[in-house]
């Protein structure tokens, strides 16, 4: 979906400018950061659709910052983006909650379906998380306003 | 080049020879070392047992027969002395009952003398002397009557101590003979009443007495002269080579070395018994050679070297053929041991090999990745700049098609790698591997029919399903194949046979891999389980498929051994067990878990 908004995790600096191109010229608002420590202050401040997580990173490691970003319990959806063919370390971040995986070197056209997929799967969330509370508002109008505000991401 | 693996294959043959000689010497040096031990560890005792009993019972068996041979010579001794005595009595017997003038008649005297000679004839002849050495009487067989003892050295013994036993001598009748005389006090006036002793009687009573067939006996009177002939080495009267011992109590026994006497005759080792008698001071000397009056423990000797021998030999023999055997194990256990290492070495060098494959996959995926980038990012400006001059166009387009094609080839590479790290995930399922192959081959028909390569499956009925990775042994058997295939390089055509066995005692199934390609040489078939070998060109073979062969069947518990002969072909046995290892499913459990 063009538009979205992508948080682009890797050490590489190279890389990520590259990406950053790449899917800004394919239509994304693509936000860089070099480190899992930056990836979480960002997503304390901006809202973003999708995150492209790289696993090996010095410093906290994907792994880790996967679980940190699932600390926050925001409406995005974990994309991992791996040049470590450790298929174990990726099956163990699906299990934590990541959305899918992708091996290092990989085509722009295999990264952009598997965002499409993810933004895709975080927008049925939000709509069934939206739906869940106007379901509420509905039925006990006072509650309106302690629900609202749950969720920092949503449109 | 060809000149360069000549030299290597030589350095390499030289090598091994000069290990196996090495080996060989090894092996000999110490079938020595145990051979000797053995020996020294079996013979010492048993020389020093047979040493000491055989010491024992000789020191015993010679003192038995010494005493015997003692006893002997007593017993000889006594029967002389008791032959001399009777005959002395007699005489005495005779002059204190008959009156000089009685025995003075001559026909008297022989009545008396064919008396005392009635119950053995040992004396010779009897005659009465006065007290001036006159013959009254003489019965015998000489003609002594006019003959005068008075200067006689018997005639003065006599008269001095009453009884006399001569030495042998020779006197007036010229044959060596010994008289006995005893005398008498009647009216103021001494007489002797003499007889000669029998000589043959009485040598014949001292000499008969032989021990075994060196032993001899014999008389000796207290100047050395033989008063007996001597079996050997001498006659009576003569003088005998030695001097006699001074006289002394009892029986005493030596040992004569043995040596040459003037004649140069051998003189044989002897045991001598030397006693005197009473009456005459007379020794009896019973000689016999040592080694017959031993030969009982010469015997005994005899036997116990020839026992102790034949224990040697039987010592030796087994000896040999323990170390032989405990060789042979040795060896076999040695042969094993290298096995295990080599497997051991193929192992840890697989692992460390897999530690850094999975390093270096990563570092160079990730500068992999950046060139895909870059390429999509000149993709990108190339669309968007249509105006480009067309032959410039297709120059670049067909670049950075060039450079995908380049990324893409290292990522199959690093892709090799990081399977190789074993860092994927196995999924175990029931696989039959009849089915399975014939999947695999389905897939590799059409690569095999352009190289002219026949497949001859042979693959047994009702083999039982067993439980392993499938997609990991596809790769496995993709790689075999495609091994094959490449063996057949420069022929025409070949085939490929693949066979099934099930094996319940090892509870397990064999797949062979059969081909007619080029084969390995027997240097190379040592290292084509090694990571990064490969005889393939540049470019065609990364060197890690046998190696993630090799892993993989490890890892499910199986085996993988290669047969080959170059110019013939290759058979690469593969053993899978019915299920795979318990390790491995506990990893693959663990991971699930997750």
């Amino acid at each position: 979906m063009k538009g979205s908004r992508i948080l682009l995790v890797d050490d590489e600096v190279v890389f990520t400018n590259n990406m950053s191109k790449l899917l800004n010229n394919r239509g994304y608002l693509v936000t860089a950061v070099n480190s899992g420590d930056s990836a979480i202050q960002k997503l304390e401040g901006e809202d973003f659709d999708v995150v492209v997580l790289d696993l090996k990173m010095p410093g906290m490691d994907g792994i880790t910052t996967l679980k940190e970003i699932k600390k926050l319990d925001l409406f995005t959806e974990t994309l991992i983006l791996t040049g470590h063919g450790s298929i174990d370390t990726a099956m163990e971040a699906i299990k934590l909650g990541a959305y899918d995986y992708l091996t290092k070197p990989c085509e722009i056209d295999e990264l952009v379906a598997k965002i499409e997929g993810a933004w895709e799967k975080k927008d049925d969330e939000q709509q069934k998380d939206m739906q869940e509370k106007i379901q509420k508002v509905v039925e006990s109008p006072k509650s309106a306003f302690s629900l609202f505000g749950k969720k920092k991401s949503g449109k | 080049m060809a000149e360069d693996k000549e030299i290597k294959g030589g350095i390499y043959v030289n090598n091994v020879e000069v290990l196996r000689e090495r080996q060989k010497h090894y092996y000999a040096r110490f079938f020595r070392r145990f051979a000797f031990l053995i020996i020294v560890c079996f013979l010492i005792p048993l020389l020093f047992v047979g040493w000491g009993i055989n010491f024992y019972y000789t020191r015993f068996a010679k003192e038995r027969m010494t005493s015997s041979f003692h006893a002997q010579v007593e017993n000889h001794r006594k029967i002389i002395e008791l032959f001399l005595r009777q005959r002395s009595s007699k005489l005495q017997l005779i002059a204190h009952t008959h009156f000089k003038e009685y025995l003075g008649e001559v026909s008297n005297l022989a009545r008396v003398f064919e008396m005392i000679n009635l119950e053995s004839s040992s004396f010779t002849d009897l005659g009465v002397i006065d007290g001036y050495g006159r013959h009254l009487a003489y019965v015998g067989p000489y003609d002594l009557m006019d003959k005068n003892y008075s200067d006689a050295f018997w005639f003065r013994q006599v008269m001095e101590k009453g009884l006399y036993v001569s030495d042998m001598f020779m006197g007036f009748r010229k044959v060596p003979h010994f008289i006995m005389a005893v005398t008498r006090q009647e009216k103021g006036e001494r007489w002797i009443l003499r007889a000669t002793i029998d000589t043959e009687v009485f040598r014949s009573l001292v000499e008969n007495v032989r021990i075994g067939k060196t032993g001899e006996v014999y008389l000796l009177n207290r100047q050395g002269v033989f008063q007996t002939s001597p079996r050997f080495r001498g006659k009576i009267m003569e003088r005998a080579p030695f001097s006699a011992e001074p006289v002394h109590e009892g029986t005493r026994i030596r040992i004569l070395e043995g040596g040459t006497d003037e004649q140069k005759q051998r003189i044989p080792r002897r045991i001598v018994a030397q006693t005197w008698l009473t009456e005459p001071r007379w020794m009896l000397v019973v000689t016999q050679d040592y080694s017959e009056a031993f030969s009982e423990v010469n015997h005994a000797n005899h036997a116990t070297l020839i026992f102790l021998f034949l224990s040697a030999i039987g010592i030796l023999i087994i000896t040999v053929i323990i170390t032989k055997h405990m060789i042979e194990v040795i060896k076999r256990r040695d042969v094993e041991a290298d096995q295990l290492n080599r497997q051991l070495m193929q192992a840890g060098k697989l692992a460390s090999v897999g530690e850094l494959s999975a390093g270096v996959a990563h570092e160079i995926n990730n500068p992999l990745a950046i060139i895909l980038t870059e390429r999509q990012i000149l993709l990108d400006l190339m669309g968007q700049t249509p105006a480009l001059d067309g032959n410039f166009r297709e120059a670049l387009l067909e670049s950075l098609s060039q450079i995908d094609v380049q990324v893409q080839r290292c990522k199959r590479i690093t892709q090799n790698l990081l399977r190789f790290s074993r860092r994927t995930t196995s999924v175990i399922e029931t696989v039959d591997l009849n089915e399975f192959i014939a999947e695999v081959v389905e897939l590799m028909e059409r690569e095999a029919k352009t190289s002219g390569i026949k497949f001859s499956p042979d693959l047994e009925e009702d083999l039982p399903p067993i439980l392993t990775d499938p997609s990991q042994l596809q790769q496995v058997f993709l790689n075999m194949i495609n091994n094959a295939i490449d063996a057949h390089e420069g022929k025409s055509y070949g085939s490929i046979h693949i066979s099934t066995r099930s094996d319940d005692n090892a509870q397990g199934v064999q797949v062979v891999f059969a081909d007619t390609g080029a084969g390995i040489s027997d240097e190379n078939q040592e290292k084509i389980f090694d990571p990064f070998f490969t005889t393939k060109p540049v470019g065609r073979g990364t060197g890690l498929g046998l190696s993630i062969c090799y892993s993989i069947i490890k890892r499910l518990g199986g085996d993988i051994a290669v047969q080959s002969e170059e110019g013939k072909g290759t058979v690469f046995t593969l053993f899978l067990p019915y299920s795979p290892p318990p390790d491995l499913m506990e990893s693959i459990n663990k991971v699930a878990e997750v």
